[in-house]
């Protein structure tokens, strides 16, 4: 893909993508691919194999978890400038959650071997995504700590469970 | 300090063979109104009225046995206590409350729920004896499967929330004309017209049904079968008068009752909202549809050829829609349908059926005793009456299939 003026303006405001040096982000975004969903096409399921991280450029992802039958949790809304698929971008782990578009959607897609390029190539860029990526990390896992409580208090709340009084 | 608003979970619910699904917002909320409280088995508590010549109301003394907590309840507490068999939702013993003290005290329920938590008088067991019963005996194969269909049936539910709009415009291009004095009239003479021709028909049975060819059972399942569609115009017209006392039509949809009984619904419960007359008007209004089309169906058969297809069909739905209009709204047949509603509401008992079947359980095991009290007797009354009404109702569905194949 061709480094477009518009997709490295565009990544500027991309969190991981932040401290990159011009030179470097056009290496990246050269490394980049597209790829557009319909509205409600499923991009990958839980359980699915992966190595990839996707950026949303446009439109709205919804990424759930399965809960019974045919029901499953939204986890979270993915808005532009802000990305998904992470995880298994670094252990090649099975998706954990399902990702589907809730709106059409066009994607950025970063692969393993283009990370594991630019850690190569581009040792202080690769720091800087790293280090972006930490930030990012950390608060996911506070946003699930919020998630943990809000759902005990769902549980509390439609049981009408009286745990004070106990 | 500021109470926080309701947790909710956002789910996304999919649907068969495609990559479609649905957004739900559920709050904690909707779960509270759904769940079942249930009280823990009679052997672990006891209850008796306190007496006292200084209170006005009476109370009740709860002591659970177990722990040898006493709590003291109110008359309306000690009704609410009754309300929570594990079968009834929060919901609907929130609308029983209304309906038997015609207000309803926001606070109460949720105070009384603390309270018998705390004194231990509450569990959280499987709903249905069927499904309890189910559950024990999982590790056999039949009844691992029969739990899963039933399981699987629960969950087939079509249903809109959405259908204000739709009811709204359904009345105002001509389902408001259901509740004019014309409809009413037009309504009566039909039935008068179909009660002449269902006489008429039924000096023969036999006849009448020979349209069948030989195979009156496999006909009428197939009428049964077209009757159904009649039972969601049934719950349309209960959603017409909802709009017609200006209430709001919470939901219309699909679903299997128990698991296994297909039906249609209409939550019309805005209407306790309104004046016993709107709530008595829209039970009876959406059974009357049977009539209507009962008699239709008998006018037809009369017209039609003796002995055609076309005369044993609407004869046989003539008698399927009237049926229906009678297990409608005859109170007494174990079944809650609009009728048993509508003595409820005019009795002031809500729990009629609940506290009939208990108190001749009682007498039919000994555990308890015939007392000449009028509650006592319009128990008694409600049981015998249904046991006969049931009886008689088998009876003549036996006769008819037997008339009919001889």
């Amino acid at each position: 893909m061709q480094a477009s003026a518009e997709t490295l303006t565009f990544l500027r405001d991309v969190r991981v993508f932040e401290l990159f040096s011009g030179p470097d982000l056009a290496v990246v975004t050269g490394r980049l691919r597209e790829r557009d969903l319909r509205r409600h096409q499923i991009l990958f399921r839980e359980g699915d194999r992966g190595d990839e991280m996707f950026i949303v450029r446009r439109g709205t992802m919804l990424i759930s978890k399965a809960v019974t039958g045919k029901v499953e949790q939204v986890l979270v809304r993915v808005e532009p400038f802000d990305f998904f698929g992470e995880m298994s971008l670094f252990d090649g782990s099975p998706r954990s959650a399902t990702a589907q578009a809730e709106t059409d959607v066009e994607l950025l897609i970063l692969g393993r071997d283009s990370m594991q390029a630019m850690t190569e190539t581009a040792p202080h860029a690769a720091a800087a995504f790293f280090y972006a990526m930490v930030q990012v990390f950390m608060e996911r896992l506070r946003r699930s700590t919020l998630q943990v409580a809000e759902a005990t208090r769902w549980g509390l709340e439609a049981t009408g469970l009286d745990v004070e009084g106990r | 300090m500021q109470r926080p608003a309701p947790a909710k979970f956002e789910l996304l619910v999919r649907r068969d063979d495609s990559d479609e699904f649905e957004l739900r917002q559920v709050a904690s909320v909707v779960g509270y109104l759904n769940s079942r409280p249930r009280r823990v088995d009679p052997e672990s508590y006891e209850i008796s009225e306190l007496r006292s010549r200084l209170a006005v109301a009476p109370g009740f003394i709860l002591k659970n046995t177990t722990t040898d907590r006493f709590l003291l309840l109110s008359a309306p507490e000690r009704f609410l206590w009754d309300q929570m068999d594990g079968a009834t939702s929060l919901q609907e013993i929130a609308t029983a409350y209304v309906l038997k003290y015609g207000e309803f005290d926001f606070e109460i329920i949720p105070s009384l729920l603390r309270k018998l938590q705390r004194a231990q008088l509450l569990t959280f067991e499987p709903r249905s004896r069927l499904r309890a019963a189910l559950a024990r005996n999982r590790g056999r194969v039949v009844v691992k499967a029969l739990e899963l269909a039933l399981t699987s049936l629960e969950r087939i539910r079509i249903a809109s929330h959405n259908v204000q709009g739709f009811f709204q415009a359904l009345y105002r291009f001509g389902g408001f004309l259901v509740f004019t004095p014309i409809a009413a009239i037009a309504g009566a003479v039909l039935a008068v017209l179909g009660a002449a021709a269902a006489v008429v028909l039924f000096h023969d049975v036999r006849d009448m049904l020979e349209g069948f060819g030989g195979h009156a059972l496999r006909g009428i399942l197939t009428v049964k079968l077209v009757f159904f569609a009649s039972v969601a115009l049934h719950q349309l017209v209960h959603g017409l008068a909802c709009i017609h006392y200006r209430r709001r039509v919470r939901e219309f949809g699909f679903t299997f009752l128990h698991g296994f009984v297909p039906t249609f619904y209409v939550d019309v419960t805005d209407i306790f909202m309104a004046s016993r007359r709107a709530r008595v008007v829209t039970a009876v209004t959406g059974a009357l549809v049977h009539l209507v089309l009962g008699a239709v169906a008998f006018i037809v058969a009369a017209q039609a050829p003796p002995g055609s297809f076309r005369q044993a069909f609407a004869a046989a739905s003539g008698i399927i829609q009237w049926q229906a209009l009678v297990v409608a709204l005859y109170p007494f047949c174990f079944i809650e349908m609009d009728g048993y509603h509508i003595l409820v509401d005019v009795l002031g008992a809500p729990t009629l059926k609940h506290d009939a079947i208990a108190y001749a359980k009682r007498l039919l095991t000994g555990a308890g005793r015939i007392r000449q009290g009028r509650e006592e007797l319009l128990w008694i009354g409600y049981v015998a009456l249904s046991t006969l009404s049931v009886a008689a109702f088998i009876a003549f569905n036996v006769w008819i299939v037997l008339s009919a194949t001889h």
